[in-house]
């Protein structure tokens, strides 16, 4: 399968007031097929730029391209073709699942049988089906990942972003996800995503990133960066060489 | 409207609907909370029904029905206009769901137009209550063709739109200011004070030009009056046209200056409004913290201490919370410069109350301002999904409650003292009445922080999406602010003429032993509540 960019980031920079920067210059491509792992500590800047991908937080310097189309000036292109699962999803609770799948996939324009289908393809495989009648508001942390990742998948986007997806999810659950990023990955999909998680980093990703303090410090193919070792130790060994 | 802002409508709608609690909830603990909130609320809206056709009635049984129509627009353009104000912040800008609503296709300017539109089919029911019922009143006394109701069901969809759509514009602009600076909520909050100030004084100006043209007759015609706002507001000349006069330019001219009005607004808006949610909802990490000698602070006095940082952290809270606050401190340095004999005849109009006489009454007119918001009453429900934190500390109920009652009274009695004081002071009360207001004021205090917070207890809501929905529209709040508020007027009254029937003291002294007794029932209520799981 021929790789093609499908996002880039070019010279991103988020400044707040007093010169303070949550994003310096950060600039990164995944092509289509990637499964790219985002890394770094707590407030270094992976949330603020994955935000930024999606279209929500609003920035000044740089530009974040989607398969060809600015973020800045085409945003509604770029959404219809990204999919976002945020850390902690806020999903309007007083929504049955069904209902909150049901709007998503008005706004994405999703016929109605290709809707039936994959909405029972993914809440088959996270165990769901039977819960998707129930209010939101019943829901477990986990179960509203689930859906929330479910939610992400129906309109078959080219651009996956995630943001610590595995917190809260059962192991089986995060087994699944895994398939299925290696799935979507096989079929030609993106996925740009952050993790706490370094061995399943690791094993997940054909592209790794490290971002501190903003910048990115190290970035490139996985086997390259880490060699023989593990990407725990290059990362402590990276993330220390920077202090 | 097109089809991507109906679908968004249409689930926000939804995702804030009762039914939707009801049809597919599995715990009967809410929906039995449901049923009794939609008795509740119709209640409510009878009440409000019946109120407003009493109002007509009256204003028939005087010979002004003429200017029914036009009370009709001014009386649900104002409440309509603050209903708005207050829920900007919160419904419009700084919402929960933003990350997940942005992330999907929409334009930003769809998002902020669907927001408002929400904002507006939750409240049509009020505005509604009021311009139907006040056409029953009017057709009543009028006798107006039979096309004149029509016309005023369809005109009653459109008359809150301009004043909410004015409303949003002052807090886009207040939060397009605040964004830019780094203490976001503090700017915000303070913009707010003083927008609701700078509203309060123009009516003061407003008035004040109308008694120096027309001197007397402004205070004994409700025509002038309404002619005035009239001219200030023209769509309340048009929906007057409209319904007595049967004008269709008139009637065609409110519907289309509406519709134009909200594109118009909906473009800045659409532009920035990327921009000024980014910045309202992200803050820059601070600078390097430096430990400093961390203060200890007892379990009750930690608990008002939360309670205060939760206050402050939140204009939607901050601004519905203290405003009466504020009201009191400007009011009470403006009786010590003012000519306290002259600010009464203005305040009542001319009626032929003395200050002597309003002596009984001074510790109300201060708990008018300051009692109508009780903290109690919203901070039970405020925890929300951070209930956890306080269930899970080493503390009963009991303390959490005092806590929370503490931070009230802390924040209520220094106002009422000052306030008291003040008053007093200009209007020359003699020493012991003085002391005895005082002394009530402190009781008000105390009935005002233990109501709240058996409403507060009583219908807590744990489950909400927005602050302002707790703040504003909940229902602890609505049962501690509309008893309060009625039976507070009330006895406005009834104190300056039972004080001119009878010895002052004595009557402050009655009032007294009450407030303290109902206090004391009502802080033993709450804490017996505290026992229930």
């Amino acid at each position: 399968m021929e790789k093609k960019a499908i996002l880039e980031i070019k010279g991103y920079t988020k400044s707040y007031g007093e010169g303070k920067k949550a994003a310096d210059n950060v600039t990164l491509t995944v092509e289509s097929g990637d499964i790219y792992g985002f890394i770094g500590h707590n407030g270094a800047g992976k949330s603020t730029t994955i935000r930024a991908v999606v279209g929500v937080l609003d920035f000044s310097e740089g530009d974040i391209y989607i398969d060809g189309h600015s973020v800045k000036d085409e945003p509604i292109e770029c959404k219809k073709i990204t999919a976002y699962i945020p850390d902690n999803p806020d999903l309007y609770e007083n929504l049955t699942a069904i209902q909150y799948l049901d709007f998503i996939a008005d706004v994405f324009e999703i016929d109605e049988e290709k809707r039936k289908e994959v909405i029972k393809k993914y809440a088959d495989m996270f165990e769901i089906t039977d819960s998707l009648g129930d209010l939101i508001s019943s829901y477990s942390h986990g179960m509203k990942q689930k859906l929330a990742i479910i939610s992400a998948l129906i309109h078959e986007p080219k651009l996956i972003v995630m943001d610590e997806p595995f917190v809260g999810l059962d192991p089986k659950a995060s087994y699944t996800l895994k398939q299925i990023m290696h799935d979507l990955c096989d079929q030609g999909i993106a996925i740009f995503f952050s993790t706490h998680v370094l061995d399943v980093a690791q094993k997940l990703c054909n592209k790794v990133a490290i971002i501190k303090q903003g910048k990115i410090i190290d970035s490139g193919n996985m086997d390259d960066m880490i060699g023989n070792q593990s990407l725990e130790e290059v990362f402590l060994e990276v993330a220390d060489e920077q202090k | 409207m097109n089809r991507s802002s109906l679908v968004l409508l249409k689930t926000l709608l939804r995702s804030t609907s009762q039914l939707n609690i009801y049809r597919y909830g599995t715990d009967k603990k809410k929906k039995s909370r449901v049923i009794g909130n939609y008795i509740g609320m119709s209640v409510l809206y009878l009440m409000l029904m019946a109120y407003c056709i009493a109002t007509c009635i009256g204003y028939g049984q005087i010979g002004i029905t003429d200017a029914i129509p036009a009370i009709c627009v001014i009386t649900i353009s104002i409440i309509s206009f603050f209903f708005t104000f207050f829920k900007t912040n919160g419904y419009l800008f700084n919402f929960k769901e933003y990350d997940m609503l942005m992330s999907l296709p929409f334009e930003a300017r769809t998002v902020a137009g669907c927001k408002f539109m929400y904002m507006y089919v939750k409240s049509l029911g009020w505005y509604l209550s009021i311009a139907l019922s006040m056409m029953i009143g009017w057709g009543i006394y009028a006798k107006p063709a039979v096309l004149a109701y029509p016309v005023w069901i369809i005109l009653s969809f459109f008359i809150p739109v301009i004043p909410m759509l004015i409303a949003s514009f002052i807090g886009f602009v207040i939060a397009k200011i605040s964004a830019g600076f780094r203490k976001t909520n503090i700017v915000q909050t303070i913009l707010t004070f003083i927008f609701v100030l700078l509203v309060f004084a123009s009516r003061f100006v407003i008035e004040s030009v109308f008694k120096n043209g027309k001197g007397k007759e402004a205070l004994e015609s409700v025509h002038l009056y309404v002619d005035k706002y009239a001219r200030i507001y023209l769509p309340i000349k048009w929906f007057e046209n409209s319904v007595c006069r049967l004008k269709i330019i008139d009637f065609l001219l409110l519907i289309i200056v509406t519709v134009t009005v909200f594109v118009l607004i909906f473009i800045p808006v659409g532009k920035s409004y990327r921009k000024i949610n980014s910045n309202l909802k992200n803050h820059a990490a601070s600078k390097k913290y430096s430990m400093n000698d961390l203060r200890k602070r007892s379990v009750v006095n930690a608990i008002a201490y939360k309670e205060f940082k939760r206050m402050t952290g939140s204009t939607v809270y901050m601004t519905n919370a203290a405003m009466g606050e504020l009201l009191v401190m400007i009011m009470s340095i403006a009786v010590l410069v003012v000519d306290i004999d002259k600010a009464i005849y203005t305040v009542l109009q001319g009626a032929p109350v003395t200050k002597e006489m309003l002596y009984p009454a001074v510790p109300f007119i201060i708990y008018f301002c300051i009692g109508m918001a009780a903290t109690t009453a919203m901070t039970p429900s405020l925890e929300g999904k951070n209930y956890w934190i306080v269930q899970s500390l080493p503390i009963t109920k009991k303390t959490l409650y005092q806590g929370k009652m503490l931070f009230n009274i802390y924040l209520t009695v220094p106002f009422t003292l000052f306030a008291t004081i003040c008053f007093c002071i200009s209007m020359k009360t003699p020493f012991m009445t003085a002391l005895l207001s005082i002394v009530l004021g402190l009781c008000l205090c105390a009935f005002s922080t233990a109501w709240g917070c058996v409403c507060g207890i009583k219908h807590m809501r744990l489950d909400w999406e927005n602050e302002v929905e707790v703040v504003k529209q909940g229902p602890a709040v609505s049962l501690y602010l509309l008893p309060n508020m009625f039976i507070t007027m009330a006895l406005m009254v009834l104190v300056v003429l039972l004080g001119t029937k009878m010895d002052q003291n004595v009557l402050l002294g009655g009032l007294i032993v009450i407030e303290a007794t109902l206090a004391a029932l009502l802080y033993r209520k709450a804490m017996s509540l505290c026992i229930l799981p």
